[in-house]
């Protein structure tokens, strides 16, 4: 029995001689509970939609009266934190209502009949890419209409046609793809080689630090690219998405491509701070769930407190997914994406200058 | 093996067109020994060092590695920095090499400040450290190709120049194998080749022959010594007073992060008063008979290292009968005696009072009681 327990007391040992590691062990399950459950179980609220009467005649009906007014007051939750669940905002021009619902300003927009309708039907067009919030307008729009006993039929309309929860989810998968080689790749490379003192070696050479931690970045954005490409070409197959133009493709591969240097900034510019494997990969595995929940992957961001919200600000997960999935399921473009790609640089720049300054030239 | 010196020597040759002679690996320790009469005073300072110190701090413990030293390497010379494990050499290295910042201090590397101009004496150095350094994920070709990238060897000479250490090195025919397949003595030839790719100002090797075969050490040394005459100037650590002996012009010895002495290896001989060592070997030693063997005329000093006193005395062969005669006395029996001229060894073991191979450099114990220490 000596053995094994000789084997027991030193890994015990090198453990508790690690209070990083052990905080680690600790401190993470229980974020994860807060973040998680926060991400997945928040209720949504602030669902911006847009209202609008079915012209001409050009005078409001009651109903659109009515419906516009206490569609704007339905709270949820309970009595003491109710918020409002629809953020509405009333267009004149039904046009322009559609116009922004396409473009994501809106998640949805509900077109009420005129006074002289044939059908008085409810016309509810929603953005079909995202599977939690059409039906949550949809049960908003039938309880005003049953509050208001009006017998309107309603007619919904997916303006991107059927997308199931996995397509939505696909998109998700191509950047943790993207996370998941960028951690294994750049960052643990450069940290392998500072633990076996391969660095110091190099360290006595004429090589900047900017041109080390460059050199990293960039092989590890094409590694990061060959991933990202490849889950897009498997997550295509498997959901059955079809893109709609050769535009499309290409400004998948750009985003992928931006989205890789961002990620891989971010990685990179952490590890130039580690010289263990073992402190990099637990605070790295940390990192990717927690940008990986709350990058809108799994749920819509709309549907998380505010406080995590923040997270998605700064989160390149966050821009990434929301291009791609402005490409691949709306068929959007760069009117819409642009957005997201400048913050990506704007991340990406960050983040490469970060590492560059904070990687350390000595061996200290 | 033997290629080892001796392309390089060739090699040597067709570069610059000089008559280089070709030294046979047996006779080299002669022209080694022609080393140690080089004059180093007319030099000009190369690397000065000012009050040098370094601090490292833990929890638990402070320890000072380096401890306010100075002095000054000249150019062109082999320069030997000698000491115990942990006395504090690589930690000195590592400073000038800018990959350490000292606590306080000053130090220039070609009349750069290592803490403000690190780049600059970055690209005129060339290191080989203690660790091995190399990937061992890439072939010996593809690291050196690494390095020779990284010290701006142009592209043009770049493939010619590794062909080349790699012969010196005897790795010609592992070129495509990976380093982590190649012994130790093989990865250590690697790693000293790899430090001079770019012919570097100054060459700096931390215990460049540690874990190498006799044949290897001595090709090693044979490599050192050609890069001097090219006017390369080496700093070299090195715990094997053999190795300090033949290769270098002055000796500096270095015990817990003091320099406790620095000089020609003709002058430290002269520090140890007139004397003979006499080597006893004992399966126990007394105290007492210790103190009594100083007592006895002619003795300097006596120390106990382990299962033997050494004792430094002046005319030994005279003095050896009343020595055996307290040995008699305290009933002490003798295994073995020898007597001979101090080495570099008996100078550190005499002005530290312990020989190399058992010191820490940390350990806070007294100094042997033959030690005599100027600081």
């Amino acid at each position: 029995m000596r053995g094994p327990i000789a084997i027991f007391k030193l890994d015990f040992k090198k453990f508790l001689s690690n209070p990083f590691i052990i905080m680690m062990t600790l401190v993470m399950p229980i974020i994860y509970l807060v973040v998680f459950g926060n991400v997945i179980g928040g209720t949504i609220s602030h669902i911006p939609v847009g209202v609008v009467q079915e012209v001409p005649p050009y005078n409001e009906t009651p109903l659109f009266t009515n419906a516009a007014y206490q569609l704007n007051h339905i709270s949820q939750g309970s009595q003491n934190d109710a918020e409002k669940e629809l953020d509405v905002t009333i267009y004149t021009d039904e046009a322009q209502a559609k116009q922004d619902l396409e473009n994501g300003k809106i998640g949805a927009v509900i077109v009420f009949p005129s006074s002289v309708s044939n059908d008085n039907a409810v016309r509810l067009y929603v953005d079909s890419s995202d599977s939690v919030i059409p039906p949550l307008v949809e049960g908003a729009v039938n309880q005003v209409l049953l509050d208001l006993g009006a017998d309107n039929p309603i007619i919904v309309d997916k303006i991107y046609g059927d997308i199931t929860y996995l397509q939505f989810f696909g998109v998700g998968v191509i950047m943790m793809a993207i996370f998941t080689s960028t951690m294994f790749g750049g960052g643990i490379a450069l940290i392998k080689d500072r633990e076996n003192g391969i660095h110091e070696g190099y360290l006595v050479t004429p090589v900047k630090r900017s041109s080390i931690v460059m050199g990293i970045i960039s092989s590890g954005t094409v590694r990061a690219f060959i991933a990202g490409f490849t889950i897009f070409w498997i997550d295509l197959l498997i959901t059955g998405i079809t893109l709609q133009s050769f535009q499309d493709f290409l400004l998948v591969l750009l985003v992928i491509l931006i989205a890789c240097m961002g990620v891989t900034s971010l990685v990179v510019s952490f590890a130039s701070r580690f010289s263990s494997q073992q402190e990099y990969s637990s605070v790295i595995a940390f990192f990717n769930l927690m940008l990986f929940m709350t990058s809108g992957a799994f749920y819509p961001v709309i549907g998380m407190p505010s406080w995590l919200r923040w997270i998605t600000v700064i989160n390149p997960e966050y821009y990434g997914i929301a291009a791609l999935r402005s490409i691949i399921l709306r068929n959007q473009g760069l009117n819409v994406i642009g957005i997201d790609l400048i913050a990506l640089l704007i991340f990406s720049s960050v983040m490469i200058v970060l590492g560059i300054v904070t990687f350390r030239r000595t061996l200290e | 093996m033997r290629l080892f010196g001796h392309d390089l020597l060739l090699g040597q040759d067709k570069q610059h067109g000089d008559k280089v002679n070709v030294i046979p690996a047996g006779n080299a320790s002669d022209s080694f020994h022609a080393v140690n009469g080089w004059d180093s005073s007319n030099g000009t300072a190369i690397i000065r060092i000012e009050h040098l110190s370094k601090v490292f701090a833990s929890k638990t413990k402070t320890v000072t590695a380096v401890n306010d030293v100075s002095f000054e390497v000249n150019h062109g010379e082999i320069f030997g920095l000698l000491g115990a494990n942990g006395a504090g050499k690589s930690t000195l290295i590592r400073i000038l090499t800018t990959l350490l910042s000292p606590s306080s201090g000053q130090a220039f590397v070609n009349n750069y400040d290592i803490t403000k101009d690190p780049e600059k004496i970055r690209e005129i150095i060339g290191v080989c450290s203690q660790n091995y350094t190399s990937d061992s994920e890439l072939t010996a070709y593809d690291n050196l190709e690494f390095y020779g990238k990284l010290e701006n060897v142009p592209d043009s000479i770049l493939p010619d120049r590794i062909w080349e250490l790699l012969k010196m090195a005897g790795l010609a025919d592992r070129a495509y194998m990976p380093v982590g397949t190649f012994s130790g003595g093989m990865k250590r030839k690697l790693e000293i080749v790899r430090a001079f790719i770019h012919r570097p100002l100054i060459l700096f090797l931390d215990e460049p022959t540690i874990g190498l075969d006799p044949e290897a050490r001595r090709e090693v040394w044979q490599q050192i010594m050609m890069l001097n005459k090219e006017n390369t100037t080496i700093i070299l650590t090195t715990h094997y007073m053999d190795e300090a002996e033949k290769l270098c012009g002055r000796i500096a010895f270095v015990e817990r992060g003091r320099l406790i002495a620095l000089d020609t290896l003709e002058n430290l001989r002269k520090l140890i008063p007139a004397g003979d060592l006499i080597e006893i070997g004992v399966d126990h030693m007394d105290p007492q008979a210790e103190e009594a063997i100083r007592n006895v005329n002619l003795v300097n000093a006596v120390s106990v290292v382990e299962h033997t006193v050494m004792i430094s005395a002046t005319n030994g062969s005279k003095v050896i009968p009343s020595i055996l005669a307290v040995f008699e006395k305290f009933q002490i029996p003798i295994i073995s005696i020898s007597i001979r001229s101090p080495s570099l060894e008996d100078i550190f073991i005499y002005l530290t009072g312990k020989g190399l191979e058992s010191g820490n450099g940390e350990e806070e114990n007294a100094p042997g009681p033959g030690g005599r220490r100027p600081h």
